[in-house]
């Protein structure tokens, strides 16, 4: 309480301050000698905690230079992805100039082979679907 | 000698357990008798106090002295409570009882026939009261601290500290005015 009856506890009526001063002799109430063995107490569990066998400390490897780490990782990331998105770019213009090929500049000789080696690929798989009736065929009739 | 040399000799090392317990003899019981005012059981009280001095002993070396020594102490304390009420709380909680609540509705037996209503209901409305309140309250009533300081262990602004107190002064009026 120590001479706190200023204007902010005028609203503290008489009879909760009675109570207000047994709640706090109450709270003071304590054992004979508690405090002493508190003391005594106290000292054993702080020396018991000192001889007990520390945790393994853990210590980072690169604890001192993690913003170099940090700045190294984020050009890394940079640097990869402008030269995969670089690489991207080309490939499709690659594509693009290959799709804008004119058949009309394109030598015959390459045309005709390429009509040749389809005309070839059309046989085999005309032949073959031949056959697979033909197996058919000699299979019901029997 | 004052607490800021026991605290450089602590800090130093010279008579590190001496500088501690001449600490601990002078500041033991306000704390002490805070604890038990939030907690109200003895055993519950040794149990943060103690806590608070251990945390003291390993923490004592890197303090800086930017506050007393008795403001960075009960901010001490004030953790720890808080720590413990919210502890017993969950675990009143998964068992479906308050304890807290339990000690204050049905107070000691011997104690609750000497006790006067007003005090029990006193005792009630103190428990209902949000804890940095409570603690709040209990430092400026009992130990007559400064709203600084006040502020300054429990992490407030001058103004919240001294709104936590009235607060805290209009609640308990209300409550016992409805028991």
């Amino acid at each position: 309480m120590n001479d706190m009856n200023d204007i902010e506890n005028e609203s503290i009526s008489k009879n909760v301050e009675e109570a207000l001063k047994s709640f706090e002799a109450k709270a003071k109430q304590v054992p004979a000698g508690y405090f002493d063995q508190f003391e005594l107490d106290l000292m054993q569990k702080i020396k018991a905690e000192g001889q007990a066998p520390q945790k393994a400390r853990i210590v980072s490897l690169f604890s001192n230079q993690k913003k170099y780490l940090v700045a190294a990782s984020l050009f890394f990331a940079i640097a990869t992805g402008y030269l995969f998105f670089n690489k991207a770019e080309d490939t499709t213009n690659t594509i693009a100039k290959v799709e804008m090929i004119d058949i009309e500049t394109l030598p015959d000789e390459l045309i005709e082979a390429y009509v040749n080696n389809n005309e070839l690929v059309a046989e085999v798989e005309w032949n073959s679907a031949i056959e697979v009736v033909g197996t058919n065929l000699i299979s019901t009739n029997n | 000698m004052t607490d800021q040399a026991l605290i450089i000799q602590f800090q130093n090392g010279d008579s590190k357990e001496g500088a501690f317990t001449q600490l601990l003899k002078r500041h033991r019981e306000p704390v002490f008798f805070q604890i038990k005012k939030m907690v109200l059981e003895h055993a519950d009280a040794d149990d943060i106090a103690q806590a608070v001095w251990i945390k003291v002993w390993n923490k004592l070396d890197g303090f800086k002295q930017e506050s007393a020594f008795s403001t960075w102490l009960f901010r001490v304390a004030y953790n720890e409570t808080l720590n413990f009420i919210a502890q017993k709380k969950r675990l009143n909680a998964h068992n479906n009882q308050n304890e807290l609540d339990h000690t204050l509705e049905h107070p000691s037996s011997q104690n609750a026939l000497r006790e006067t209503e007003i005090q029990i209901k006193l005792e009630r409305a103190i428990a209902e009261l949000p804890e940095k309140q409570r603690f709040v309250f209990m430092l400026r009533y009992y130990e007559a601290f400064d709203y600084e300081k006040i502020a300054s262990i429990t992490g407030t602004t001058v103004g919240g500290a001294k709104a936590n107190y009235h607060q805290a002064v209009k609640k308990m009026t209300e409550l016992l005015q409805q028991a």
